[in-house]
């Protein structure tokens, strides 16, 4: 029998999905990307150096930040400039926003309509109107965290090689904090929700790559671990391979150890890799979930993402209690030699973002950019080859069985635009 | 539009774009919920599972058509909608991906980003009203969410397209007496592109690169010579400023 689900809804972009079931066992689950290819990295050779940021954040109107700070951050790495505070916290601090913004996003309005068996999201409003008004409270404390700083939600403005081109309004870092300070209750609450969900049950052993820093949870820098491995990131994009199947504008990347293989980045892959590095609320909220950890269950991506949402605005409100104490100045660096090679990789809402640049005479000779997604979608793949392991899967009729298949796709939280460049 | 009292029904369509507008629209929070009681929504993706029905009273596209599965999709909304709305840079102008177009070299550069290309469409990007008839277009990149509703609002209530002022950024420029970034020395398309964004570029130290297009009217020529000598562009340095958002041809014709 064959699967067929042409158009998944609730994901960033297009993307449909087929698979042959052959005696109950899945076969062949491929996800097929409708969506045209923009070729970004095309574009933004033979062009200046600063273009890659204000170019690449056009890839993703859902994580622009992450976008703009990994092309800043290749060149910065190109021209050995370091940033300094307090540009870095609040830099750190616009990945938090972004960060809030797009798990909330998922979280709510992608996922959790799912798990309620709600045809879609109007239905969710009309039943649960409170906390959907909660989840927007959320996500525009996010966004005012991104555009207090970065001048704008979407596509920031203020970045610029070496730091920030413009401070933020001291009165509104305070409102910010006071904000910070007064969602986090409703934030937990909306956590504790994610935390009582039934997930299914279903586990298939993968390898978790994620960005790790010594002093803090990664988000905004880090070396790679890979499994318990630390490694350096140049070392770690030596043993990816990024391939393309024909017919397939979005490429995937497996990891090349002893054998070949798909692995697993996103808010999973952190919390198997960097929990203990979590603050106290989401710590504990992670510890009242009880899921036990190595955790290879790729549902359990949601729970993730909302404990990392309780973590981002605690980590919020410790950078912006530093921040409120001092005054703050920011400024772009000098750069006389716009010759050199760099990375940057940062953590994405849906996992680590890679940027590898090459500049000459600060024109850009060449760029690679490998997306979470792009890293994801191999071991997605291979997840749903397995899907029949959840419990009663066989004997789900066709529409049941479509729910599941979706239901896994959404978990991952794909963002196919990102996938294409 | 006739106006009556049955709920307008609006359809949200995405074609390949970043979908930045479509966030945008999202990120009016509370006001997007009281919005949708408002009306009837008869296609929004990211909602899923909503019924499709025979006919929207307006359509608001993002995004340009470059898939064929995006021509077909808006060629068939054109045709299901009374009014039909683009939004953004790319589907009033191209975007930033018509950057491909002015290169001359868009089949090299698949090559080289796709090993196989084989089903991978590159055809020139276009933007929307090359494809359908467009009733009205709100630009930007993204689109200014407050300029958005408040036409959209003016929309629904009066029936009628409403239009946008045909000013310069500058009129809503914080730097316009002091501190403008050309009068500085810096580059800023300002005094070209069309104003409705209120100007957050500038406000934020970023030069304005015109992402919501030309307004009409403009002395190219003149921008041209404060960019090469206040600013000491090279040509090809303005070049790249002026295709950056797929813009080139609007100036052309501007």
């Amino acid at each position: 029998m064959r699967i067929r689900i042409d158009h998944i809804a609730k994901i960033e972009g297009h993307a449909s999905f087929t698979a042959d079931i052959v005696k109950g066992d899945i076969k062949s689950a491929r996800i097929k990307i409708e969506e045209g290819a923009r070729l970004f990295e095309g574009i933004m050779r033979d062009r200046k150096d600063i273009e890659i940021p204000e170019l690449g954040s056009r890839i993703c109107g859902v994580c622009p930040v992450v976008h703009t700070f990994a092309g800043f951050k290749a060149l910065e790495s190109a021209y050995g400039v370091k940033v300094e505070e307090p540009a870095l916290s609040l830099r750190k601090l616009m990945m938090l926003g972004q960060l809030i913004n797009s798990h909330a996003l998922h979280l709510f309005f992608f996922s959790l309509a799912d798990f309620f068996g709600l045809e879609n999201d109007l239905e969710l409003i009309n039943k649960y109107p409170e906390k959907t008004k909660d989840a927007i409270k959320i996500r525009d404390v996010g966004n005012s965290i991104v555009e207090t700083i970065g001048g704008r939600t979407i596509h920031p403005l203020t970045p610029c090689i070496g730091g920030l081109r413009q401070a933020p309004d001291a009165d509104k870092l305070k409102k910010l904090l006071d904000d910070c300070k007064n969602i986090l209750p409703t934030v937990i609450k909306l956590g504790e929700l994610f935390a009582q969900l039934q997930y299914p049950d279903f586990t298939r052993k993968t390898t978790f790559v994620s960005l790790t820093h010594p002093d803090e949870y990664a988000i905004y820098d880090g070396k790679i671990t890979i499994d318990k491995k630390i490694m350096e990131i140049k070392d770690f994009l030596g043993q990816i391979k990024e391939f393309q199947a024909e017919d397939k504008v979005a490429k995937r990347t497996h990891i090349k150890n002893k054998e070949e293989h798909s692995y697993m980045v996103g808010a999973l892959a952190r919390l198997n890799n960097n929990r203990d590095e979590l603050n106290p609320e989401a710590k504990n909220l992670l510890e009242k979930s009880k899921i036990k950890f190595p955790n290879y269950n790729p549902f359990y991506n949601i729970l993730a993402q909302a404990i990392e949402i309780i973590h981002c605005f605690e980590e919020s409100i410790k950078i912006l209690d530093k921040l409120n104490n001092q005054t703050i100045k920011v400024s772009e660096a000098n750069i006389k030699n716009k010759t050199g090679e760099g990375i940057g990789a940062i953590e994405a809402p849906r996992g680590t973002l890679f940027y590898s640049v090459k500049i000459k005479d600060g024109i850009v000779t060449s760029v690679n950019i490998i997306t979470p997604t792009a890293q994801n979608l191999a071991n997605l793949e291979d997840d749903l080859e397995e899907l029949e392991k959840i419990q009663g899967f066989k004997n789900l009729n066709l529409k049941e069985k479509q729910n599941k298949i979706k239901m896994l796709i959404r978990a991952y939280d794909p963002c196919v635009t990102c996938s294409v460049h | 539009m006739e106006k009556s009292t049955k709920k307008p029904v609006i359809a949200i369509l995405s074609l390949t774009c970043c979908e930045g507008c479509q966030v945008s629209i999202f990120d009016l929070g509370e006001r997007f919920l009281e919005f949708l009681t408002r009306v009837d929504i008869g296609d929004f993706r990211l909602f899923e599972g909503i019924p499709d029905v025979p006919k929207y009273d307006i359509a608001i596209v993002e995004g340009t058509p470059i898939t064929k599965g995006n021509i077909k999709r808006l060629k068939d909304v054109r045709e299901k909608s009374k009014i039909l709305v683009a939004i953004g840079a790319c589907a009033c102008m191209g975007g930033v991906q018509e950057i491909k177009d002015y290169r001359g070299d868009k089949h090299k550069l698949i090559r080289q980003i796709y090993p196989n290309i084989r089903g991978i469409d590159n055809p020139n990007i276009k933007a929307v009203k090359e494809v359908v008839k467009v009733d009205l277009e709100i630009p930007g990149c993204p689109i200014n969410k407050e300029e958005f509703f408040r036409l959209i609002n003016k929309l629904l209530d009066t029936g009628k397209i409403p239009e946008i002022p045909q000013k310069p950024v500058c009129d809503e420029c914080v730097r316009r007496n002091k501190n403008c970034l050309i009068l500085l020395g810096k580059p800023c398309l300002g005094a070209i592109s069309l104003a409705g964004c209120g100007a957050p570029c500038p406000r934020s130290g970023f030069l304005c690169d015109g992402c919501r297009g030309p307004r009409q009217g403009i002395n190219l020529e003149a921008m041209k010579k404060a960019l090469r000598i206040k600013a000491r562009l090279t040509d090809d340095d303005i070049r790249m400023l002026l295709e950056r958002f797929g813009k080139l041809n609007e100036i052309l014709k501007a």
